[in-house]
Parts: C-alpha cells; structure tokens; sequence
C-alpha cells in the first residue's frame, strides 16, 4: 500500500507515546501508536486510495487524506469497521454549511457533536440508550477522538491561539452519539434528512453541551419545561438564531406517539413556544443588541418581528426545521437541550456512510 | 517500532510579500467586508476616501465567521492594499 508520511522508528514503547505529546501530536489524552500495520488495516477496509482527499481541514488547512485520516482514527482507538464512520462525519464537517473554520476558531463553546444512525450504529455497538453522551462504549469514544485528534493534527486549532473558544467542554475530546432507533416510535433524525429507510449516516452539530432537562409527564407538561429550557437568556440563540438540538429520551418520545404527537408537531409547538419578549432579551445588554442589529443588517434575523416593540416574542430558530429532535438516553425523567452556535453557523450537516464494497 | 506521522507536511515557501506602500493617496484599497458590522465598515469604507484618498473596492463575504471565497481573496490581491479582516 503506498502510504506517503512520515516514518519514525522509535526502540521503546514509553518514548513512542512520549514523542506524541513532545511534538504536540495529541490534544492532551495518550494515543494508540498508529503502526503502518494497523492504518493500512482501516485503509483496505473502506477500499478508498490513501491518498484521496476529502478536502483541507480548517484553520489551517491540512489535507484530510484518507491515509491522514486512518492514521488519526487508529490513534483515536478505532478498529477496522468504526472508519467508514470517521470518513463520513469528516466530509459532513467539511461541508461549507457547517462552517468549520468558524467552529474551530470561535470564541463561543460549540463543538461539533457526530450522531449516528442507522443498522451500523446496533452493529459497531454504538451506545443510544443509557449515558449516551457519557463515557463505557468504544464506539462513541474512538469514533469521537478520531474526529477531534483528525481537527487537531490536520486542522490545527489550538486553545488560546488558533482556537479562540473561551472556555470550551469536555466534548472537544470525544462528543459522539448514536440515536435510539429501536426503542423510537418516529423515523430516525437521518431518514427526516433525506437519508433512504435503512441507510447509515452521520450528523453533524455544532452545539453547547447537554443540559438537563427535568421532562416527564404528559405531553403539556413535557412541553412547558422543554420550552422553557430552550429559551434560556444565555444562550446564543436566543439572540442570534440559528439552530437547536433537542433530546428526548425514548420514554418521552413514546408519550408523545400514544397521544397522537408526531416528531413534526413537537418540533413545531417548541418552535411557537420556546420565545422570550424582546424587552426581556434587550435587558442582557448592548452588546447583545449590536449583534443581533448586525445579523439584521446582514439579512439573517427576519423583518417579520417588530423588534422596537417590547412585547414582541421572537423564537430561538428562524424556522421550526431548525429544531432538531434525536431521540437518545435512558428511559426517564431526563432530556436535553443543546444550543448551537447561534446564526453564525455549526449548522447540522448529514452525510451517508459508505459500506465497503458499495454494499 | 514504526509509527507513522499524523500530522501533514505544511507548504515550505508562503508568497511573496508585496512592497509595503509609503502612503494611501492615490492606492486602491480591497477591504474584506466580514459582513457582520455594516455600519462600521462603511465607516471605514468612507474615512480611507475621504480623509487617506484611496479608492475603496470593497468585498463582501457571504459570511463573516467563514473563509472568503477563492474568487473574493483573488479580487482583493489585485489591489495595492488589502484589508482582511476587522475584530470586534
């Protein structure tokens, strides 16, 4: 196999997993040595030339080789079988609609979360269910640190210089989930995308960590306490738009089928309900103002909310298909709501995974 | 034992600057509108006419917080100076 980087023949195992910290090869965890052996085995898996390119990774624009690629995912734990799903949240991220270079450098905490969906996420055991978003399932982490050692060696986004987010979230390590598909009585986030009944993909989101929302009972009461999480003043969609992820775990979501409530009219109540007045938005401050005065100017917040009225409700998303619902977790009393970046981006992109041998 | 780099091999040899110019009059300035303060690039936009004399293009990108469009950072290299890009 024809594999063009750079070899170094080091005598002992401790100074090999040294060598990656001393050259800033590694964002903080200790990797696994990626051995010739060991990339060419995800490379012949995926049945792609090493040396195609799924593009430049932003800042500063390595090229996402394929070779690139399974040499990060193999430091990041991946096995044969997790690449395809590395290759497929890779050309999601890289798609301009979700704005890498923006996510990567912001000041602002998102990170690009990777769901999963379809039979491969049951297949590789990715965890939907229980501690989705926590730690005890190789799948999600080694497909999640592939994904952020991949941003970090070929990107090259570093805290405090390249990647200017102020404070950041653990998710920056590894932040992948799958959705619960089984236990789920609506279609899947990836078949709402345009993805075929069956397929495999990814999602990509840039987004604030989970927050926990208390959320059980019927679904008016289920609503009430998602809507009011929603519309947090904090958060950067509540002045700038943009998109939202909402989790509902598959206990709330199966209320809300037995009372008749599709995944579209759930999407649609939280978007006409989640609102805040204008004159309680205003209260955060100038600086709040200027920026939503400038993505009005620019044309990206709406004309159609009377914004020197105070009394005036504007929404967290400029349109309900900004609300993206996943069903993961436990069966319970918790969902989550994860912001997203506001109208600046990080925006949802979806890439079907390619099976090797076009199966 | 191998072990393969996983980082890429950057370009050795950046362009060539061009030569810094002794003042605005007369220059054509590129300025690289981020798209997200409209009234303060026009500021800007106005005060390097009126008050440096220079001829303004300038260049909007479809996002503030993406890079400039190939086509948009060609345009803007054409000019004599070049204002890339405004904190706030």
């Amino acid at each position: 196999m024809n594999l063009v980087s750079e070899r170094l023949n080091i005598d002992e195992y401790e100074e090999a997993v040294e060598l990656f910290f001393a050259r800033g090869w590694t964002d903080g965890l200790p990797v696994v040595l990626p051995t010739p052996r060991q990339v060419e085995a995800l490379i012949a898996h995926v049945e792609r030339d090493p040396q195609e390119s799924l593009g430049p990774v932003p800042p500063k624009g390595g090229a996402a080789t394929v070779e690139k690629l399974a040499i990060n995912a193999v430091m990041g734990g991946c096995r044969p079988e997790h690449f395809p799903v590395v290759l497929a949240a890779m050309e999601a991220l890289l798609d301009p609609a979700h704005n890498l270079n923006g996510v990567s450098q912001t000041t602002h905490m998102c990170v690009s979360l990777v769901i999963v969906n379809g039979p491969i996420a049951r297949a590789l055991n990715f965890n939907s269910r229980d501690g989705v978003f926590g730690n005890g399932y190789r799948a999600n982490a080694a497909v999640g640190r592939a994904v952020r050692l991949a941003l970090w060696n070929l990107g090259g986004a570093t805290p405090g210089d390249t990647d200017k987010a102020t404070l950041s979230h653990p998710g920056e390590y590894a932040f992948c989930i799958a959705e619960e598909e089984e236990d789920n009585p609506w279609t899947p986030l990836h078949v709402d995308r345009g993805c075929p009944v069956g397929s495999d993909a990814v999602t990509v989101f840039a987004c604030e960590g989970p927050h926990s929302v208390f959320c059980y009972g019927t679904p008016e009461e289920m609503l009430h306490v998602l809507t009011d999480s929603m519309c947090s003043l904090g958060n950067n969609n509540m002045h700038v738009l943009g998109q939202m992820l909402v989790t509902l775990n598959p206990l709330n979501a199966e209320e809300f089928a037995k009372r008749g409530w599709t995944k579209g009219d759930v999407r649609q109540y939280l978007w006409e309900h989640a609102r805040r007045s204008i004159g309680d938005v205003r209260a955060c401050g100038v600086v709040h103002e200027q920026f939503r005065k400038m993505e009005r100017d620019a044309g990206r917040y709406p004309l159609r909310y009377d914004l020197a009225n105070p009394t005036t409700r504007v929404p967290v998303t400029r349109d309900p298909e900004d609300i993206h619902i996943v069903v993961a977790g436990g069966r319970s009393y918790f969902a989550a709501v994860l912001p997203g970046w506001g109208g600046f981006g990080g925006y949802a992109v979806t890439r079907q995974i390619r099976r090797p041998g076009g199966r | 034992m191998e072990i393969l780099s996983p980082v890429w091999s950057s370009a050795k040899d950046g362009p060539v600057a061009k030569r810094r110019l002794r003042g605005l009059a007369g220059a054509t300035v590129a300025i690289v509108d981020d798209n997200l303060d409209i009234p303060f690039t026009t500021r800007l936009e106005v005060l390097l006419a009126e008050r440096a004399g220079a001829t303004v293009k300038r260049l909007v990108k479809p996002s503030g917080t993406a890079p400039s469009p190939p086509a948009l950072l060609e345009e803007a290299a054409r000019a004599d100076v070049a204002v890339v890009g405004i904190g706030l």
